[in-house]
């Protein structure tokens, strides 16, 4: 398979895997620590979107499903599938109780990574382009424009139901 | 596809690995579920983290060289499994502590 082609592919699975995974854990209701609420409250000042906000400082503040996804496409590429999956979500759990979170996301995340990684290795793909394609993917939340992912990612939790009920 | 049957004897170590913590963690009065909303829970239960760090104990087991081939693999699956439903019931409170309620996660 031609490797840009599958790392491109691999960016949109695991975006899609650790946005839909955070979103229905209820990362965008609710600042879980103080850090998450100064984050998501100076992106909505801003002009970004306070629910959008508090995922983008949730997901900085306690190891949620983009840690989840990112370190089981690491460990598999370094142990072996579904080994490394499975490692990999129990480091996510202790590092989520660490960081004051129950730690249904981070888990749930590196679950579901392993499992589309042992998926998609019958077609040809590998952890290492999983390990590419989520740096880029998180590339697009955390590091190009804040205002525009926020929003995004307020109307992703509006339609899944999880939009913020704080001003 | 052909898939070589030492696969399967690590699949069925996994899956006892996941029952036995769960038997176990019922034995010992874990609940089966947190309480609702489970996102937001912070109750130890048996199928969460009990069977998820099952899992991942046992792969951590494998990992360190203890292949899952054969019985062998099926019998450290039930005795990781029960010594995390052990772990989760006695020790997971005192390693990871709940946080105070003001750095709840919500």
């Amino acid at each position: 398979m031609n490797e840009i082609l599958a790392v491109a592919v691999a960016a949109v699975i695991s975006w899609l895997n650790f946005v839909l995974v955070d979103t229905w854990m209820g990362l965008p209701e609710a600042p879980g620590v103080k850090g998450a609420d100064v984050i998501g409250r100076s992106i909505k000042e801003r002009g970004g979107d306070l629910a959008g906000g508090f995922f983008q400082g949730n997901i900085v503040c306690s190891p949620d499903a983009s840690a989840g996804t990112i370190l089981a496409a690491v460990a598999c590429y370094a142990i072996g599938t579904p080994e490394g999956g499975f490692i990999a979500a129990v480091l996510v759990y202790f590092g989520n109780r660490m960081c004051a979170d129950p730690g249904y996301a981070g888990t749930t995340g590196a679950l579901t990574m392993t499992c589309i990684i042992a998926a998609t290795s019958l077609i040809g793909f590998t952890p290492a382009e999983f390990v590419v394609g989520m740096l880029i993917a998180i590339v697009t939340i955390q590091g190009l424009y804040h205002q525009g992912s926020s929003r995004l990612l307020g109307k992703i939790a509006k339609k899944m139901g999880r939009y913020t009920k704080l001003t | 596809m052909i898939i070589h049957v030492n696969v399967w004897y690590t699949l069925i170590s996994y899956i006892l690995a996941v029952g036995f913590a769960v038997i176990t963690g019922l034995i010992l009065r874990l609940p089966l579920l947190p309480e609702r909303p489970m996102r937001r829970s912070w109750t130890v239960s048996a199928i969460f983290p009990t069977a998820v760090l099952a899992l991942g104990f046992t792969a951590m087991v494998f990992g360190l060289g203890y292949e899952g081939t054969g019985y062998r693999g099926m019998l450290i699956g039930i005795f990781v499994g029960i010594l995390t439903a052990l772990f989760c019931r006695f020790l997971l409170e005192k390693v990871v502590p709940k946080p105070k309620s003001e750095e709840l996660h919500e």
